[in-house]
């Protein structure tokens, strides 16, 4: 029995194992970048759409309704690959001469002197921005209903009281919002930890590609364990990790919005 | 533009895959979901902890990881179930197993809408069924149901097209058979071919965007017809909130 526990002890601190749990990291920083990065875009949707200049305003819809109007895998695809190339174009312009353009046989990069090699922390980040990129149109959405819920009359008891527009804005317009916003957000927040799990298609090597690892099976007593094909073993432990994600987020959102809903008049204080 | 015309062409067999993904498993998918949020509701303790679960579980967690869970938990079972069975070309076939996961996916997706449109269905009309005597079969079919998928059917319609904009990752987990590549895979690999990200990508979003229009015209119809008793109604939105 005891032997049998040291065994799987062991096993489950083995390298390869101990490397799957660092992957977390990757995933929790994604999540947290994400969703810091989504609430900024979502911010800044809401004020284009909110804005008197209709240019703007048309910008705004048309980011909310675009990004949403496709699949979020393909946008989180798109942009890191398009950002590099963007990149990989505007450094052609300035290091290619034309003999090495035309000295470049393959169809991209421009020229050899012009690639740009990302690596795991570069595509981490890339993600985390089309993450924030996807989710801050949902969350455009979100922060723009809650502030049109705002009552009226504290924005004008703010204004007769002398407060500047941007004091308004600040002090009392978005700083009210948030409970609002906080049930939409809170949505939006459930999306981004399960998109999480999409890092692994930008070559990350996340939590999914490890589990893919070390559940393949193995023949060979040299490499470790010589086990069957446990693959489902490791999903089923990543399946239930998220769960318990969710479950914690919504115990941390209900917290939140106990808290910044002090003070203010709704039905469950009546 | 012809090279525009070649594209579209591209992916016109490509998009199919996504329209049956979709299509064979948002019918299941209604049926489970009605199920599972009937157990829900039910007064059993039992089933409605299974159903509240199931449904909790799946809304929970990606349904990438879904996908790799059952496709590998189907593929550790090869050897001893479907292979003695000689049933594993079906079952591990992706084209089975993208619309099974979907299915359970958008079931319990589904359900959740199903149960929050059952609990605002008014007490009242309920009670008066029950004073004329209806049996609780009675009930649901000719006062509750009706009342239910009117109050559902705006949120089902997101759903609907949540799932079709779903299908584009069932290629990413499944292995792909030959030539049947659905859109992300086909704008995956002209990628490679030429690393012209801006065409290819947009053309694979704009198949998207359009089924997802013809999604909400169709079902904004039904709207229309199931609502056709009340006065001028405003009819569903393009994107409206999409929450998953």
């Amino acid at each position: 029995m005891s032997d049998d526990i040291a065994f799987w002890l062991a096993y489950l601190t083995n390298g390869k194992h101990l490397t799957w749990y660092a992957s977390f990291q990757f995933t929790i920083f994604a999540a947290l970048a994400g969703g810091a990065l989504a609430v900024v875009f979502g911010l800044l949707g809401a004020t284009f759409r909110n804005s008197r200049f209709a240019p703007l305003r048309l910008v705004g819809g048309f980011y909310a309704s675009i990004v949403r109007g496709v699949p979020d895998v393909l946008f989180f695809l798109f942009f890191p690959l398009a950002f590099e190339q963007g990149m990989e174009w505007l450094l052609a312009t300035q290091v290619c001469s034309p003999g090495d353009i035309a000295a470049q046989t393959a169809a991209w990069p421009p020229c050899q002197k012009a690639n740009w090699l990302l690596g795991t922390p570069e595509y981490l980040i890339l993600a985390s921005v089309s993450l924030g990129l996807v989710y801050g149109a949902f969350a455009s959405t979100v922060i723009h209903g809650a502030l049109r819920s705002v009552p009226r009359g504290q924005l004008e008891a703010a204004q007769a009281f002398g407060l500047s527009a941007r004091q308004v804005l600040w002090r009392v317009h978005i700083r009210q919002m948030w409970i609002y916003a906080l049930p939409g957000l809170s949505n939006v927040w459930m999306l981004i930890v399960k998109a999480t799990s999409l890092l692994s298609l930008l070559q990350i090597a996340d939590i999914v590609l490890w589990a893919d690892r070390l559940g393949a099976p193995n023949f060979l007593p040299t490499v470790g364990l010589v086990h069957d094909d446990w693959r489902w073993r490791y999903y089923l432990v990543l399946f239930v990790f998220y769960i318990l994600v969710t479950l914690l987020s919504e115990k941390a959102f209900a917290a939140i919005t106990r808290r910044v809903g002090r003070g203010v008049l709704s039905e469950e204080h009546n | 533009m012809e090279r525009i015309l070649a594209e579209l062409a591209l992916f016109m067999p490509a998009v199919l895959f996504n329209i049956y993904f979709a299509a064979a498993s948002i019918p299941v998918g209604f049926g489970l979901a009605i199920l599972l949020a009937l157990g829900k509701a039910s007064r059993n303790p039992l089933l409605s902890r299974f159903c509240r679960g199931y449904i909790y579980a799946f809304r929970g967690s990606p349904l990438f990881i879904q996908f790799f869970m059952f496709y590998s938990l189907a593929l550790s079972l090869n050897i001893s179930l479907w292979k003695p069975w000689g049933i594993s070309w079906f079952v591990l076939h992706p084209l089975f197993i993208g619309p099974l996961v979907l299915t359970l996916n958008t079931g319990a997706y589904t359900a959740e809408i199903l149960y929050g449109a059952l609990r605002a269905v008014p007490r009242g009309a309920i009670e008066a069924a029950r004073a004329f005597g209806m049996s609780p079969w009675q009930q649901f079919r000719s006062v509750v149901w009706p009342t239910l998928i009117r109050l559902a059917w705006p949120a089902y319609t997101n759903e609907v097209v949540f799932l079709f904009h779903a299908t584009a990752i069932v290629y990413f987990a499944l292995p792909v058979i030959g030539q049947q590549k659905d859109l992300m895979i086909t704008a995956k690999e002209l990628f490679e071919r030429d690393y012209n990200a801006f065409l290819h990508f947009s053309v694979a979003a704009l198949f998207f965007l359009a089924v997802s229009l013809v999604v909400f015209f169709s079902f904004g119809l039904v709207y229309r017809r199931l609502m056709r008793h009340l006065p001028a109604q405003p009819g569903l939105r393009f994107a409206p909130k999409w929450m998953r």
